[in-house]
């Protein structure tokens, strides 16, 4: 008896080892499923107890775990929240499993290099990292399922038909090849037609071009509640990336009743105002916003000269037709000694007039962006990564990244990771497109010449008087940069539709699978015999084709991102004392100088940040002794930021015995604090 | 021998809650003890809660009530539900909701909810108009949204404007610190009053007329006094003076609708719903979808208030806008003096409200009662016939001191009973400083012995907007033979009252199911149309799914739907008119 449990015993352990052995935490090259993300966050915080620990977020609506990691050394000694931190987020859309991956071959590679890597090591002194690396696991989880289709929503159900009915009416996989693809079928009212360049792909007739509509598209599956729609009300689910609250699309019942109404979205939420150490998100999603700009709202220049309704332009004896900038009607306020002595703040005028939401990044913070992104875009072409700026999707109404920017105020940077490569061919290299324009940096753009910028205006059809000097000289001055111009053009009404763009939207997909996976992106039309709809014939491209690439293509952009991304934690502010005086100026009287500096490459708050509120100033707290007086200056001085190298200088007036000493604290909620001692002799 | 007697103690203790209970037991099977409450006194939380427990041993049939949640302070959240179950569930009905007290500091709502739930119950059975509300209507009452700051106000030194907020620490001045540096009560008088200070150019100077009241000075003149603001001292050294008090948000910029975070709304928190207490509303308001009309209880000002809280909305589509229009402006002759008026046009802009949630996300009609208003001379502010003099006292900013009608009405009316005397008083940063003014029930809340009558018009208001709910009927009910065993059907459903069974926003935006007409029994619906013009027999065919169809638009309100259908059968059948806010009708018709 008792030999038999040993041998159990033996065999349990044996296995332990295996399992041990095997998960070297090397990035082993393949898709987590959400069981499998879970077991690689605890068996890496097991494996490092000192450096990390995993929490609960949250669960998902489907009552699935969201984790989250918390990286920092020597907790013992400063808690994990009294420090500067970085949050990185991974896979909010579901189907994004590459950014999972990165969130975990970034959590690697931060825990293995502590103690090897100077840099490393210092970070994680000092400083603390958030990983959360999968936050829709509901969607996820239906890429490791028996039947695949692109899901983005969790699974909340919902009533997306509104007939009072709830996911009655969700996709099938008719054919049984466990994807769920297309179904065309002819029909008298069918607007698409077969491609004749590719019988594989469908195109929608053009009439004017006395093309006939022959074919119904739909996606595969019955019509379950009979009533003549298929697939309209499947399972779920509530879009996560486009729950957050700014900028959010109301009376879309794919994103929610309301912002926030999500379970994943508000563990989020409720875990980055919990922990407003927080000083930089950094996101894998299909967004990249640092090759493509574009914001979620309508690009306004010069969103920070504003026009004084005209109730309160006459009570301050300002022009209600002129715009003015927020700190010029701050300045009149404050000369006109409104507010009975409360500081007035820019944030305070805004709400006062007003002005509703930011919808474009501060032109104060527009340099950070501009910058990294000449770095970012070197750093890819370096890596042969550069196919990524063609397809780059900026960022999205309601996503995660405008909420981080916008409304938590700190500097957010998400990336892709991977698109789709397109085919090989002799492009007009020469030719300027507004998706080229999107990914360009201002110094690029102004690079291209008149002439080109010229023909290209021509081209899209711009007004005559919208000329290319204008434009140069708008970009110059900073009015308008390429990703808002590229905005506009989109806009404009007169595009040419050139040559170029008869090409199938779809085509570039087709020949990424077959030259890249061998046929193997795409299901060939096969006839089925439908129910309802008759013969159909089912077949198209498979799911995922766009966001999940084979893993091992991984390795390169994975390799490449989550460096890059610690060169980014490497540049967070830091505050430094460069220099104490104490001057006598009289019996027991000490005037106190201060020099405060910013260290770091970014600035200690974004000016998004300062607008929304929730990056704080800096304050500057005089700590007096008993017997020592403030003789002139404010106990508490507080400075609104320091831009990387400023510097600020701090005076006081103390009465103190001589020998004494005089302590300075610093505190900020997104900076770790310093504090300075001052030796009066 | 003491140790007996603590034996005895606690053996007592041990049996009398059970005799206590037997006792009341044996009360239930006698008839109900009658319940009276009064209304000349504000209820703190736990006075609301046996209020409310007492009403539902008397009233157990028509009334339950329950917590919807707990506070952050861990207090009961309280929802009331009315309805009389012989005339069915209260879901099949169309359902009127209140809400009092959101704002910590305006209490009387409250008052007014519990009123409104009490005049139900007592006069049921006494007089037809509360009867035919039951017969039809169902009614949901939250009497109070925020029972921290209630009690908060009720019973710890503060002024008429605090707490706004709900109890969740909050740091207001973004030091790190939550809510360290709130007023303090000096003189220890139970209330936070002002601070004044002797200062040779003042602003202020003590009126020769009355020594408790203080005039601004005129350009030029020399003044006696400033003003230092509310009570209170630097309680976290940082120069500044009850800069970081309790709370420090607001709960309705919390809604999640037109939402903007604090940047924009100050007060909006960090996201929609993030406090216990709007949650629990939310969660309640939406657990039942029946909900068609409802009342928000604020102060002060005396308005009847509806959306849009801000200009961005557009206005109220017009077919809505007649809805309200019709009510509110009933409503101005039922509170006279109160305004019937858009809240970001004649008040100020409000993102992020429970009015415009509730109207633009869910569907139901919503206003929003701004109660009582100053009436100094006895007199509504708007009749106040004023000569030139007035003028120049009604433009003059006479700061926290009050105006001199408003001393006078503290003098004469209440008697003193809310004002504090100028006393001196040694203040750390401030030096020798003088303290008094109107205490926290001095303004904003009623007298009490108006309290009566702002809770009885109130309620008024909310029964008379709870009656305009629809009132779904069948009419003219035609059945006529076809052949091959088919029949046809052609009926009418009229609507008696203003408010129709969706709201015209809820058709547009798709924001609730649409009501349906279903056939129950043995009869097969093989086609149905909207009869547009009975006298030209023109249809529109509806689209038919398992027995039952959309009625896309519902009934509109003083309107009709004229409905054809063609059903095969024989026998007895049923057609049933569900509408999920304007209730579920249903009629017998025999095929022959």
């Amino acid at each position: 008896m008792r030999r038999k449990i040993l041998i159990v015993l033996l065999s349990f352990s044996l296995i332990l080892f295996l399992l041990l052995v095997q998960n070297s935490f090397s990035i082993e090259l393949k898709y987590h499923s959400p069981a499998e993300v879970s077991n690689f966050l605890k068996d890496i915080s097991n494996k490092y107890p000192s450096l990390c620990s995993l929490s609960l977020l949250g669960k998902s609506s489907g009552g699935q775990k969201i984790f989250c990691l918390e990286i920092a050394a020597g907790r013992d000694k400063v808690a994990a929240e009294k420090r500067q931190a970085i949050l990185v987020t991974a896979n909010v859309e579901g189907l994004h499993l590459p950014g999972t991956e990165a969130a975990l071959a970034l959590a690697e590679k931060l825990l293995s290099g502590y103690g090897k890597d100077k840099s490393l090591t210092d970070l994680l002194d000092r400083k603390t990292v958030y990983i959360v690396p999968l936050l829709n696991p509901d969607a996820a989880a239906i890429y490791f399922s028996s039947v695949k289709y692109e899901k983005s929503s969790n699974d909340h159900p919902v009533d997306e038909d509104n007939d009072g009915l709830i996911d009655e009416d969700g996709p099938e996989d008719l054919n049984k090849d466990g994807l769920i693809t297309m179904m065309r079928v002819k029909s008298p009212d069918g607007r698409w037609i077969i491609d004749p360049k590719d019988p594989r792909l469908m195109k929608l007739a053009d009439s004017k071009k006395g093309e006939k509509g022959e074919y119904q598209l739909y996606t595969e599956g019955l019509d379950n509640d009979g009533d003549g729609l298929y697939n309209e009300d499947g399972p779920g689910g509530v879009e996560l990336n486009r729950n957050f609250p700014h900028d959010f699309e109301y009376f879309n019942k794919s994103v929610g009743l309301y912002p926030v109404s999500e379970p994943e979205t508000e563990a989020l939420l409720k875990f980055m105002f919990d922990h407003k150490n927080i000083a930089l998100v950094i996101n894998f999603s299909t967004e990249n916003n640092l090759l493509n700009l574009q914001q979620t709202g309508q690009a306004r220049v010069g969103s920070d000269r504003v026009r004084v309704p005209r109730q309160f332009a006459t009570f301050l004896g300002l022009d209600p037709d002129t715009e003015y900038s927020l700190k010029e009607i701050m300045d009149i306020l404050k000369s006109m000694n409104i507010g009975g002595g409360m500081e007035i703040d820019e944030s305070m005028v805004a709400t006062f007039l007003g002005l509703g939401p930011a919808v474009t990044i501060d032109r104060q913070d527009m340099p950070i962006y501009e910058e990294l992104q000449k770095e970012y875009k070197d750093g890819l072409k370096e890596a042969k990564l550069d196919f990524l700026e063609k397809r780059a999707k900026g960022v999205g109404k309601g996503s995660l990244v405008a909420f981080c920017y916008y409304q938590y105020g700190v500097p957010v940077f998400s990336f892709d990771l991977w698109q789709v490569p397109e085919p090989k061919k002799d492009e007009k290299k020469e030719a300027l497109t507004p998706d080229k324009l999107k990914s360009m940096t201002s110094e690029e753009f102004l690079a291209l010449g008149e002439e080109k910028i010229a023909a290209f205006l021509k081209d899209q059809g711009a007004p005559p008087n919208f000329s290319a000097s204008l434009l140069i000289n708008m970009v110059k001055s900073g009015q308008v940069t390429p990703a808002k111009m590229a905005e506009m053009m989109e806009k404009m009404p007169g595009r040419k539709s050139g040559a170029d763009r008869e090409e199938n939207p779809e085509a570039y997909l087709l020949a990424y699978s077959d030259n890249i996976l061998k046929g193997q992106g795409f299901v060939p039309w096969k006839p089925f015999k439908h129910p309802t709809l008759g013969e159909v014939e089912i077949g198209g491209f498979v799911p995922y084709l766009k966001y999940v690439p084979p893993a091992a293509e991984l390795e390169s952009t994975i390799r490449f991102h989550t460096d890059f991304c610690l060169k980014l934690m490497f540049r967070l502010a830091e505050l430094r004392v460069k220099e104490v005086k104490a001057e006598k100026i009289g019996p027991d009287l000490y005037k106190i100088k201060v020099y405060l500096t910013n260290d770091g490459w970014l600035p200690t708050s974004t000016a998004q940040g300062r607008r929304a509120l929730t990056a704080y100033p800096i304050r500057a707290r005089l700590k007096l002794d008993k017997g020592q007086n403030l003789i002139a200056g404010r106990p508490m001085e507080i400075i609104p930021f320091l831009g990387s190298g400023d510097v600020r200088q701090l005076e006081w007036v103390v009465q103190a015995r001589k020998n004494s000493r005089i302590k300075v604290e610093f505190w900020s909620n997104k900076l770790n604090p310093i504090e300075t001692v001052i030796a009066l002799d | 021998m003491k140790k007996k007697i603590l034996y005895a103690a606690i053996l007592m203790s041990l049996i009398l809650p059970t005799c206590f209970s037997f006792i009341a037991e044996a009360q239930d099977q006698k008839p109900k003890p009658e319940v009276k409450l009064t209304f000349d006194h504000f209820y703190d939380h736990a006075e609301l809660t046996r209020a409310l427990k007492m009403l539902q041993q008397a009233y157990p049939e028509l009334m339950t009530v329950q917590s919807i949640g707990k506070s952050y302070q861990g207090r009961d959240i309280w929802a009331v539900i009315i309805n009389n179950p012989k005339t069915g569930p209260a879901d099949k009905k169309p359902g009127f909701y209140i809400d009092g007290n959101i704002h910590g500091n305006e209490i009387q709502g409250t008052e007014v909810a519990l009123y409104t739930i009490y005049y139900l119950l007592k006069n049921f059975g006494q007089l037809d108009f509360v009867n035919r509300l039951l017969q039809d209507r169902s009614f949901y009452i939250v009497p109070t949204m925020n029972p921290d700051s209630r009690d908060y106000f009720l019973h710890l030194a503060s002024d008429s404007n605090s707490p706004r907020s709900g109890l969740v620490p909050y740091d207001d001045d973004r030091d790190g610190l939550f809510d360290e540096d709130g007023a303090d009560d000096l003189d220890g008088d139970g209330s936070i009053t002002f601070m004044r200070k002797k200062d040779p150019y003042g602003n202020y100077k003590v009126s020769p007329d009355n020594p408790m009241v203080m005039i601004p000075c005129k350009p030029g003149e020399k003044g006696e006094y400033i003003f230092l603001g509310s009570e209170g001292i630097d309680n976290d050294g940082d120069g500044l003076i009850n800069e970081d008090g309790p709370g420090g948000y607001d709960m309705n910029r919390n809604f999640g609708y037109n939402w903007q975070p604090n940047y924009v709304q100050r007060g909006a928190g960090d996201y929609p719903f993030c406090w216990p207490e709007t949650k629990a509303v939310r969660d309640f308001i939406m657990a039942h979808p029946n909900i068609m009309g409802a009342q928000s209880f604020h102060n002060y000002g005396g308005m009847i208030l509806r959306g849009p809280g801000a200009k961005n909305l557009g206005e109220v589509l017009p077919q809505d806008r007649q809805v309200y229009d019709y009510i509110g402006k009933q409503g101005e002759k039922i509170l006279p003096g109160y305004r019937y008026i858009t809240i970001y046009k004649d008040m100020y802009t409000v993102y992020g409200g429970s009015i415009d949630f509730f109207y633009n996300l869910l569907g139901i009609f919503t206003f929003s009662n701004e109660l009582d208003f100053d009436q100094y001379a006895g007199l509504p502010a708007s009749e106040k016939k004023s000569s030139e003099e007035d003028d120049e006292q009604v433009n003059r900013w006479f700061g926290p001191g009050g105006s001199p009608d408003e001393i006078l009405y503290h003098q004469l009316v209440l008697m003193g009973e809310q004002l504090v005397e100028w006393k001196p008083y040694h203040h750390p940063l401030y030096g020798e400083i003088e303290i008094g003014g109107v205490k926290k029930f001095g303004r904003r809340v009623p007298a009490l012995f108006r309290l009566p009558e702002t809770c009885h018009r109130n309620a008024a208001f909310c029964l008379y907007h709870a009656d305009q709910l629809p009132r779904l009927a069948f009419e003219e009910v035609r059945v006529s033979k076809l052949e091959n065993g088919l029949y046809q059907i052609d009926l009418r459903i009229i609507n008696k009252q203003v408010t129709p069974s969706i709201s015209a926003l809820a058709v547009q935006r798709k924001l609730h199911r649409p009501d349906k007409l279903i056939v129950e029994g043995k009869g097969k619906l093989i086609s149905a149309g909207f009869l547009t013009d009975r006298y030209r027999n023109l249809t529109q065919p509806a689209k038919i799914r398992d027995n039952y169809f959309f009625v896309e638009n519902g009934v509109p309100g003083f309107g009709q739907v004229n409905l054809r259908l063609i059903v095969e059968g024989s026998g007895e059948l049923k057609v049933v008119y569900d509408s999920l806010k304007g209730g579920v009708i249903e009629r017998k018709i025999a095929l022959k």
